[in-house]
């Protein structure tokens, strides 16, 4: 279908930026609004939980490595159920690309950009989305490889010098909230930076060695969880609970307090270029996966030329979806978490009852036992 | 204007994107590729005359309405 191979360890750089996505910039506010100071504990059960949900995709991809979630869909539902399947499971990247570029708008033209329009901001955002997608998955993967390192880099210079503003009267008490708030907020973790991955099945058969590439899926939850971890602990150790939750983005207001010697000032800007590079390459896997979907559906022979014309739907589509701030967040909280876990736990979790229905049903038909009995 | 650069934007697609399948005659990707770009040229060219169009976001919250109130009735 298409000749294009990514390694194991460009898978993991994929699953880890992938994993961090928008999460760096915007959950640690939901967190702590929901659990208080014991916003770092949600963090941490939300990381856990999403092993179990990569448990799901693992079970999956071991019956059917060669295969995308589209294709699997077609063999295990039959022709039309199928591709009915797949239209909505394409539906959540597709969608979920134009959201991400909602997010990526609101906040430039209010952090950054404030005076640049919002639809040249989606269009210029929207070309390297669309460049990103057309060069193939290979350049994803190795660039990828590059902004990871950068990542990581700009991640420690965050750490090392907001450390010194850490106040450790902000987490305190320790556990003060219940168990059922600590698993409800960890809810909307598991969901926008693990449930959310079910899009990276439709990569997953382009790795070569797939048996190791399962790994990766597992590590890269975990590194990326860790970061979001780190993350949620400095802004409720440096902002305070209250602070936390009240910002919008608090690890942007986090980058702010950085002070050292009154020389090293206002470094915001180092946040802002984690996210964009985090944001992005979620971005481009989102509409890899929906563009690559789109023509399987349809068995295209390539998925290229379908990249401009969706490219242009994702970008008019954004901008018609952003109304108001309030209607995003009512979608954010009422029905986004229902929408991703519908395609992201539910469409797993029925392939692999029908999987199971139909392996069980083989197996009586090739029984020789049963044979006999018939006879 | 706007309407303008949409078409322009349009045709730079086209240029880029029609002239290698026409030559290697492959009529299904050129047939999706025509109605993706019609649906997309449509819509941005409504958004910018500013008509009404509903919001996709609102049809998804109004499915999950339902499933998000029976939560909100448990938690």
């Amino acid at each position: 279908m298409i000749n294009e191979k990514i390694n194991v360890h460009q898978f993991l750089v994929l699953v880890t930026l992938f994993t961090i996505g928008t999460t760096i910039l915007v959950v640690p506010s939901g967190l702590a609004a929901a659990a208080k100071q014991d916003a770092w504990i949600v963090s941490i059960v939300g990381t856990g939980i999403g092993f179990i949900v990569i448990g799901i995709y693992h079970a999956l991809v071991r019956s059917y490595p060669e295969m995308t979630i589209i294709q699997m869909n077609e063999k295990l539902f039959g022709k039309w159920i199928g591709k009915i399947v797949s239209l909505i499971f394409i539906s959540l990247p597709f969608i979920y690309t134009s959201i991400l570029m909602i997010y990526n708008g609101s906040f430039l033209t209010s952090h950054i950009m404030p005076d640049t329009p919002l639809p040249v901001l989606t269009m210029l955002m929207m070309v390297i989305v669309a460049m990103g997608v057309r060069l193939g998955i290979e350049t994803i993967a190795r660039s990828g490889e590059i902004f990871l390192v950068f990542f990581f880099i700009l991640f420690a210079f965050l750490v090392i010098f907001v450390s010194p503003n850490i106040e450790f009267e902000n987490i305190q008490p320790v556990f003060e909230s219940k168990i059922n708030t600590i698993f409800g907020a960890s809810i909307n973790l598991v969901v926008t930076s693990t449930i959310n991955s079910v899009i990276l099945l439709m990569i997953f058969p382009l790795v070569t060695r797939y048996k190791d590439a399962i790994k990766s899926f597992y590590i890269g939850n975990f590194i990326g969880g860790a970061v979001i971890i780190v993350i949620t602990l400095l802004s409720i150790l440096v902002l305070g609970a209250d602070s936390t939750a009240r910002q919008a983005y608090p690890s942007f207001i986090l980058a702010r307090r950085i002070n050292v010697g009154n020389f090293v000032q206002r470094t915001e800007g180092v946040i802002a270029v984690m996210w964009f590079i985090t944001i992005y390459f979620k971005m481009v896997l989102y509409f890899f996966a929906s563009v690559l979907g789109v023509s399987q559906i349809f068995n295209l022979k390539h998925y290229r030329p379908l990249t401009l014309p969706m490219a242009l739907i994702v970008g008019a589509l954004s901008i018609l979806m952003f109304e108001d701030v309030v209607k995003q967040q009512n979608f954010d909280v009422k029905a986004s978490i229902l929408y991703s876990i519908t395609v992201g736990l539910f469409i797993p979790l029925l392939l692999l009852l029908v999987h199971a229905i139909r392996k069980r049903k083989n197996e009586n038909k090739d029984d020789p036992q049963l044979i006999q009995k018939r006879e | 204007m706007a309407v303008v650069g949409i078409l322009i934007i349009s045709a730079v697609i086209i240029a880029i994107d029609v002239p290698p399948l026409v030559r290697k005659k492959r009529k299904k990707e050129l047939a999706i590729f025509s109605s993706l770009l019609l649906f997309g040229t449509a819509l941005s060219i409504a958004l910018a005359r500013g008509v009404q169009i509903p919001n996709p976001l609102d049809f998804i919250t109004w499915i999950f309405k339902p499933f998000s109130e029976l939560i909100v009735k448990i938690g």
